[in-house]
């Protein structure tokens, strides 16, 4: 997305050895739990048949806990396997999940919009120094060059209000912020330049819906792209549709995303999503001091009215 | 019919074949990933990787119109598609597992009715395939049957020497004709020796013994198990070289618009969901299973071919890693238990 | 401009010539074709079905409701549920829509010559059998006994009420029909009950004689029973399927069920036929 400024730093790579403790300290928990039969399932992640990569796992009985890790390539975020859109697995009864920092935001999201309880699942953290972010090749192992742009400014690489939390962290790089760099970069264009840079991007869309499917807060049971009775989007990988569904995405997940940037990651077609994503969190930190945290909240600003909102907007 | 062809030359074709006003797709970089795109000039031909999205949409665009519509006081006049307006085009640089997927699709745009913006478009276009050199770990076309060498559904194939530059081999009369009619472009063939094929991982499959299991196999506890962690959406089947599902939608008012034919993909919840509100297919495990049904299955009893050319992009593009290649190898391995 | 044939998307054009409400929401469309050359080759088989267009919302798939042995119009008959059978609805006398068809196999009629035929609707599933059921009364010699078992919810709820009368008068159909318990109303003159047990009571002979079912998956679900137990086979039961479609052609991929194609393999299937198909519908 940002090839000039890959290069800004030397490649070195950045330190997972505590990866291998955190792998044996999630293994370990997920069997405890599994054993003990406080939940029916972990959600953690496994080994892909590709050497070096990972994917989620849903593990359900105390022997098949071996199978879980924690790598560089963790990169998902697991929180979508607890909504509505994947009852499924909830169905069983509590389930434990891995979840990086990022993740848990996505969980006291989904907690503060009462599709989740905080009873109803066991919080198995994980200490991160960050994970690989796409086009990074399956073997090599996370550097300052391949490691995901979210990772860059993470605040939160040792969470907090977890059940557990496995591995710890020793010093970390200082890496630079990328994507702030590119947001500012982006605010300084003129107007007509920032729309033609959206609309280059969002004209390779192909509506493959990777950015909806893979978000943890796109759990609607019908979104309202699909409706067509009245149809507010065209459903047809075309300038207008195209545009009109990064617009409504971005806009119903203002005040709620929590900047796992999954749906950038799952883009075949590389849009920077979460630039839009970050961007709209920028603007409600402004506009009404919200900010995606680890806590749950009660309702996300534009869910909510309050007699002191501002409404300087209004013209 | 055997010739060699330098890189530069490669590039004063296109510019050659764009002078004469027809259309040249090729591998070109776009940004961050490599597409298949129309180019403007010679010099945008970039062959170094396998571009993003498959070469099918040279044939079956990802959007198109099929027809317009404008009502008036006297009634609703429909106008119509020429497909006589496609240009003759030059596919270049189609690694083979995209340039094998048209000859799989022919059969079902063709089946009883002729789909013409499809076929046309096949009528008017010349492959040029590349042999690959280079494979990754998602690589699996010698998986299916097919080999980074194999020159099914080019019409000129190309094979990388290790001197640089081509050797370039008529596969069919279309071919032949390119070549004579660009001849100045080529050469003799020399001593010049090809580089080595990639290797790809994938061991053989016994796609008639997955097929086989496929048959009697349709209620299996192993659909849930595969697809528990799939999220429903097209990725997999919108970079698929051989995945050929689409919609057909009206755009635009009842009063003046246009339909269109649009890609679409099975595992999206609403392919099958009827207006009454029923689904046949209602959760995703029914999905995917149709996805590798249809792939390995259904379009081998109706077709005799199987629907999949190996070329890994719904593994590396799946967003929890769902890998189609080690699907197969499980349901193989069951075969040799069962 | 390419010839109309060669765009296999481009439907026909037909002009309403007549609505009929059959219900509060099932409506049925007199149609005839614009081209005069259309109109005269347009020919069908019972059972087929087509796609009905209406411009600016898309096409929608209806089983073509007349008897090929009515030329010059053609019928369909659909409920408003989505977005196209709405903006159909919305249309008038007079109005423009699109047809694209015939499509699909049909019942091969031939085959019943000299025999029994025993029709089994509910609901708004009579349309696919009413193209049969006229087009046999049309040529009523080749036919055995012709019993006719059709129920809905309601009276109100039945369709064609003007055509079940005029069966119900003729003395060559036997005409049986029915309401769920509970929607009869004082002037109801039909039976009460569910469409199987109506049957179960009616018992047809199955001796050389074709059963024809068409309804919800739930009242198909309980009337095969009650034809095996009255002697039918799975090839002497026929049905149709539905699913949803977009082409109608055999390439937009999604109405298979298992192997089958039901726009090209289908909409007519033997009960065998069904039985051996992945019970995915």
């Amino acid at each position: 997305m940002n090839n000039m400024a890959q290069k800004i730093e030397a490649t070195t790579p950045i330190d997972t050895s505590s990866y291998a403790s955190a792998t044996e300290a999630i293994r370990a928990e997920a069997a405890r739990l599994l054993t003990e039969g406080s939940v029916t399932a972990v959600i953690g992640y496994r080994s892909g048949k590709r050497a070096g990569t990972a994917m989620p796992a849903i593990v359900t009985s105390p022997e098949k806990a071996a199978e879980l890790i924690f790598s560089p390539s963790c990169v998902n975020n697991l929180a979508l396997y607890l909504t509505k859109a994947k009852k499924d697995i909830r169905k069983t009864g509590k389930v434990a999940i891995v979840a990086k920092g990022c993740d848990i935001k996505a969980l006291a999201g989904l907690m503060g919009e009462s599709q989740l309880k905080r009873e109803e699942v066991v919080i198995l953290a994980v200490a991160c120094a960050g994970v690989k972010g796409s086009g990074a090749a399956t073997g090599e192992p996370l550097t300052t060059a391949n490691i995901a742009r979210k990772c860059r400014e993470c605040t939160v690489h040792t969470p907090q209000g977890a059940d557990s939390v496995a591995g710890s962290l020793s010093t970390l790089p200082e890496l630079a912020p990328l994507e702030a760099e590119e947001l500012a970069r982006l605010e300084a264009l003129t107007p007509a330049e920032r729309w033609s840079f959206w609309k280059k991007h969002f004209s390779r869309c192909v509506r493959c819906l990777a950015c909806r499917q893979v978000c943890p807060f796109c759990y609607c049971e019908q979104c309202m792209c699909d409706r067509n009775r009245p149809q507010a989007v065209e459903t047809t990988p075309r300038p207008a549709g195209n545009m009109a569904w990064h617009i409504v995405r971005a806009m119903h997940l203002s005040g709620r995303c929590a900047s796992c940037a999954e749906c950038e990651r799952a883009c075949p077609m590389d849009i920077p999503l979460n630039l839009l994503n970050r961007k709209m969190a920028q603007e409600l930190k402004e506009l009404y001091g919200h900010e995606a945290g680890l806590k749950p909240k009660e309702k996300g600003p534009l869910a909510e009215y309050r007699e002191d909102d501002d409404q300087s907007f209004i013209k | 019919m055997s010739k060699t062809i330098t890189e530069q030359n490669l590039r004063l074709l296109v510019d050659a074949l764009l002078k004469e006003g027809g259309r040249v797709v090729a591998p070109k970089l776009a940004e961050t990933m490599t597409l298949y795109e129309p180019l403007a000039t010679g010099q945008e031909l970039d062959l170094t990787k396998l571009p993003r999205r498959s070469s099918k949409e040279t044939f079956f665009p990802l959007c198109e119109t099929i027809l317009t519509f404008e009502r008036d006081e006297a009634g609703v006049r429909v106008g119509d598609v020429d497909p006589a307006s496609f240009p003759e085009t030059v596919l270049l640089g189609a690694r083979p597992c995209d340039a094998a997927a048209p000859s799989i699709l022919d059969a079902v745009f063709s089946w009883d009715y002729n789909d013409e913006f499809y076929l046309e478009r096949r009528r008017k276009t010349t492959i040029i395939g590349l042999a690959c050199t280079t494979a990754d770990d998602a690589c699996f076309c010698t998986a299916v049957g097919l080999s980074p060498a194999d020159t099914r559904g080019s019409d000129l194939f190309l094979t990388p020497l290790e001197g640089g530059g081509y050797a370039c081999q008529a596969v069919t009369d279309k071919g032949k004709e390119l070549m004579e009619k660009q001849a100045q472009f080529f050469s003799d063939a020399g001593s010049e020796k090809p580089l080595a094929p990639a290797e790809p991982a994938g061991e053989p499959l016994d796609l008639g013994k997955i097929k086989s299991w496929l048959d009697g196999n349709f209620e299996n506890p192993l659909w849930t198990k595969i697809a528990d962690l799939c999220v429903g959406c097209g990725a997999c089947a919108f970079l698929c070289p051989a995945c050929h599902c689409f919609d057909i939608s009206d755009e635009g008012t009842e009063a003046k618009g246009c339909r269109r034919k649009h890609w679409d993909a099975c595992g999206f919840g609403k392919f099958t969901n009827h207006a009454s509100g029923h689904n046949p297919r209602d959760v995703q495990p029914q999905r995917y299973r149709n996805r590798i049904m249809h792939k390995f299955k259904y379009y081998d009893d109706k077709f005799g071919r199987t629907l999949c050319t190996g070329c890994g992009r719904c593994i590396r593009w799946c967003p929890v890693g769902i890998d189609i290649a080690a699907i197969l190898q499980q349901v193989e391995a069951k075969v040799e238990v069962e | 401009m390419c010839d109309h044939s060669k765009n296999i998307y481009k439907p026909h054009l037909a002009t309403i010539e007549q609505i009929i409400d059959e219900t509060h929401d099932i409506r049925t469309f007199r149609l005839v074709f614009q081209d005069e050359a259309v109109r005269e080759s347009f020919s069908f088989r019972s059972g087929q079905f087509a796609e009905y267009s209406a411009f600016g919302a898309g096409e929608a798939t209806f089983c073509i409701a007349s008897s090929p042995t009515r030329q010059g119009q053609i019928e369909c008959c659909f409920r408003a549920v989505g977005r196209v059978t709405e903006a159909l609805r919305r249309l008038e006398v007079g109005d423009t829509i699109g047809v694209r068809g015939p499509y699909g196999n049909s019942f091969p009629i031939e085959q019943f010559y000299g025999k029994n035929l025993v029709f089994v609707a509910g609901g708004i599933a009579l349309p696919p059998l009413r193209t049969l059921i006229w087009n046999c009364l049309d040529q009523r010699e080749k036919f055995n006994d012709i019993t006719i078992v059709y129920g809905a919810r309601t009276e109100a709820d039945l369709v064609y009420k003007h055509e079940l009368k005029e069966w119900q008068e003729r003395s060559d159909v036997n005409l049986v029909k029915t309401v769920d318990p509970g929607g009869d109303g004082p002037e109801w003159d039909g039976k009460v009950g569910f469409v199987p047990s109506i049957l179960e009571a009616a018992a047809p002979a199955s001796d050389n004689t074709i059963a024809l079912v068409c309804g919800p998956p739930i009242m198909i679900k309980f009337t095969l029973p009650v034809l095996e137990k009255l002697g039918f086979t799975d090839e002497q039961i026929y049905t149709t399927l539905e699913n949803r479609m977009k082409c109608g052609l055999g390439k937009c991929g999604r109405c298979n069920v298992g192997n089958v194609y039901v726009c090209k393999d289908g909409p007519v299937f033997t009960a065998g036929q069904v039985k051996a198909m992945p019970q995915e519908f």
